[in-house]
């Protein structure tokens, strides 16, 4: 498998967390077939915030979800880390997605009778953590999106951003190598916006984690280490910030 | 681990109501209807209960209390060769005609003629002492305070039974029957009373043993003689089930038990899975979501399972204690409400089976929580 190219020769150095290869998938609705992705081939390379942006029917949800083993392709190939998705049967798949993935989706969907600390907890339980530990990492997490002071609050207690902020802690506390968001920003106004688009950025350079995100939200662009443009089931472009600018770990002043 | 099943459903309790009002009315409904059941049918086996008999001797085949015929009272002495019996004494019954002071058309009369001794037997949990003195006045009579109205008469006053004078010394409750009016006397007023020129002898022997626990196996081995006639013998446990038994299944009272559990189980399973179906609609995307983090579904049905679970357990707390008020307040208006331990566990089964039932039910609509249809 190891002999494969990957699709995107860019970084030889590592192996790209995600990969599609001819990758296919169609929807049918009534008697009209759409084909959103045909043949389409794609690397993901580990520890970057990879964004995928086009407009809303391009196909990027699905790719989306294919590339985070919601959904199976019609044909073609996808591998997440070291697994190849479509040899997963759905138990399988579930435990995947649970040692390895999170999710951030546009609606929060908290749980209204749970407080944000437990909202973060409540996964964390089904990945065999003792309680305390479970807990504590609930903890920590809230803290990094800067919610600790409000960890005890139900969602109809907190904002907009504070609520996908406790949908980030959530997916961030299980300390995945691949987080998956779906429009993270677009229910969310600017300032808000940005905060939630600085700690994605931030997950993916001191975690290593491998941030894939979906959005037409133009102000995210600046922010991503690679920007790939989506339509009509293609990608379009597949541009790379300016390496030395976004690597340095230093604080801009 | 947190209680996503227990907080939902306290932070949500307005969602959850109607599920816990349906299976506490259909547990209510349920256990009122068996209670009542019970004790109305339960009266046809007064005559045993009511006495502290252990061993009962009558007509082969006897299928009620009220159905028996005469036997030898020689069959006395076969008993008394039991080192197990203690005490025998005869129970004569005689279905009579009344007659009472007031026009009350024909009423038909249950008359047992007992033992008015203060040791005696029959009736003994349920005559007070005193007024089981007074039956050993000639022609007196006790009946149901009940029954006074049934009857046409006031304490003191005398009417006829099978055209012999008879006298009424005393009410007492819990003497109620079913399909006419117990009338409880001395056994030689209820001689009198018989015109059955056929009856000679007395309708049961009843017995009470050294060792009531025993009464399984001395009613065994006194069986299938026959040098005194034919009888048999019940203990008194076996006996009075036998009664209820006969009116329950004979009367189909007890297949409309059976199909009223039914209904109440249906309607009752009906609207609990629609509210809990409508619950886990209201979280679908919560329960997707977690689905997508990698919960699987099985966690998630069981928090479903769970939320049915606590519904059908505090539906059955209400019942039980709007049940206990509305069961003390029949029996305070002599209304004859009787509940056993099986009947209640059998009404608590119907309740969490239906709770799990409908649990089951709203579990198939997690189906719908697939998390790729939280991306679009």
């Amino acid at each position: 498998m190891s002999a494969m190219p990957p699709a995107h020769a860019i970084e030889p150095t590592r192996p790209p967390a995600l990969q599609a290869i001819a990758v296919s998938k169609g929807f049918v609705s009534g008697r009209q077939r759409t084909q959103v992705l045909d043949g389409l081939s794609l690397s993901i390379e580990a520890a970057e915030l990879t964004l995928i942006s086009g407009p809303s029917g391009c196909g990027k949800s699905t790719l989306l979800a294919i590339l985070s083993g919601l959904q199976q392709v019609d044909s073609g190939r996808v591998r997440a880390l070291d697994s190849e998705l479509g040899q997963l049967d759905l138990h399988a798949l579930e435990r995947f997605r649970l040692e390895h993935t999170g999710f951030v989706f546009q609606g929060f969907n908290l749980f209204p009778a749970l407080s944000a600390l437990e909202q973060v907890e409540l996964p964390l339980n089904h990945m065999g953590l003792s309680r305390n530990e479970a807990r504590q990492r609930a903890r920590q997490s809230l803290e990094e999106v800067g919610l600790a002071p409000r960890m005890h609050l139900r969602p109809s207690e907190l904002s907009g951003g504070e609520k996908q902020r406790v949908a980030i802690a959530r997916a961030l506390a299980k300390e995945p190598q691949l987080l998956f968001a779906d429009e993270p920003t677009s229910a969310l106004d600017a300032a808000n916006g940005q905060i939630i688009i600085d700690i994605l950025h931030r997950i993916a350079h001191s975690h290593g984690t491998t941030v894939l995100c979906v959005s037409h939200d133009p102000r995210l662009v600046v922010h991503a280490d690679r920007v790939l443009a989506m339509e009509d089931g293609r990608i379009l472009s597949d541009r790379r910030a300016p390496a030395p600018v976004i690597d340095s770990k230093r604080a801009p002043s | 681990m947190v209680a996503l099943a227990r907080k939902t459903l306290v932070y949500e309790w307005r969602r959850f109501l109607p599920a816990m009002l349906a299976v506490g009315f259909a547990g209510l409904l349920q256990l009122l209807q068996i209670a009542l059941v019970l004790g109305i049918f339960g009266s046809t086996s007064l005559y045993v209960t009511g006495s502290s008999a252990d061993l009962w001797v009558g007509y082969p085949g006897t299928q009620s209390v009220g159905l028996g015929r005469s036997i030898d009272a020689d069959v006395q002495s076969r008993l008394l060769m039991d080192p197990q019996v203690q005490r025998i004494e005869p129970y004569l019954w005689v279905d009579g005609d009344w007659r009472g002071p007031r026009e009350t058309g024909g009423v038909s009369v249950f008359v047992s003629g007992i033992d008015p001794a203060a040791d005696g037997l029959m009736f003994s949990k349920v005559l007070p002492l005193a007024l089981r003195a007074r039956l050993a006045e000639p022609d007196a009579i006790i009946i149901d305070r009940s029954a006074l109205g049934q009857l046409g008469i006031d304490i003191g006053q005398s009417a006829t039974i099978n055209g012999q004078r008879v006298r009424v010394a005393g009410v007492s409750s819990g003497l109620r029957a079913l399909g006419g009016v117990n009338v409880l006397c001395s056994l030689d007023t209820a001689r009198r009373l018989d015109n059955d020129t056929t009856d000679n002898g007395p309708t049961y022997l009843v017995a009470s043993l050294r060792d009531p626990a025993q009464a399984d196996a001395v009613a065994a081995r006194l069986r299938g003689a026959t040098s005194f006639g034919p009888y048999t013998t019940w203990s008194a446990r076996d006996f009075a089930q036998r009664s209820v038994r006969y009116w329950l299944f004979d009367t189909g009272a007890g297949a409309g038990v059976m199909f009223l559990a039914g209904i109440v189980f249906l309607v009752g399973a009906a609207i609990t899975s629609q509210t809990l179906i409508a619950a886990v609609n209201g979280s679908i995307r919560e329960y997707a979501t977690l689905n997508a983090l990698g919960v699987g579904v099985g966690a998630l049905r069981k928090v479903v399972l769970e939320q049915a679970f606590w519904v059908g357990f505090l539906g059955l707390l209400g019942a039980s204690a709007l049940g206990i008020v509305l069961l003390l307040l029949a029996r305070s208006q002599d209304v004859p409400v009787v509940l056993n331990a099986p009947a209640a566990l059998a009404c608590i089964a119907l309740v969490m089976g239906l709770a799990a039932v409908s649990g089951l039910a709203a579990m198939r609509s997690l189906r719908r929580a697939d998390p790729a249809t939280l991306l679009r």
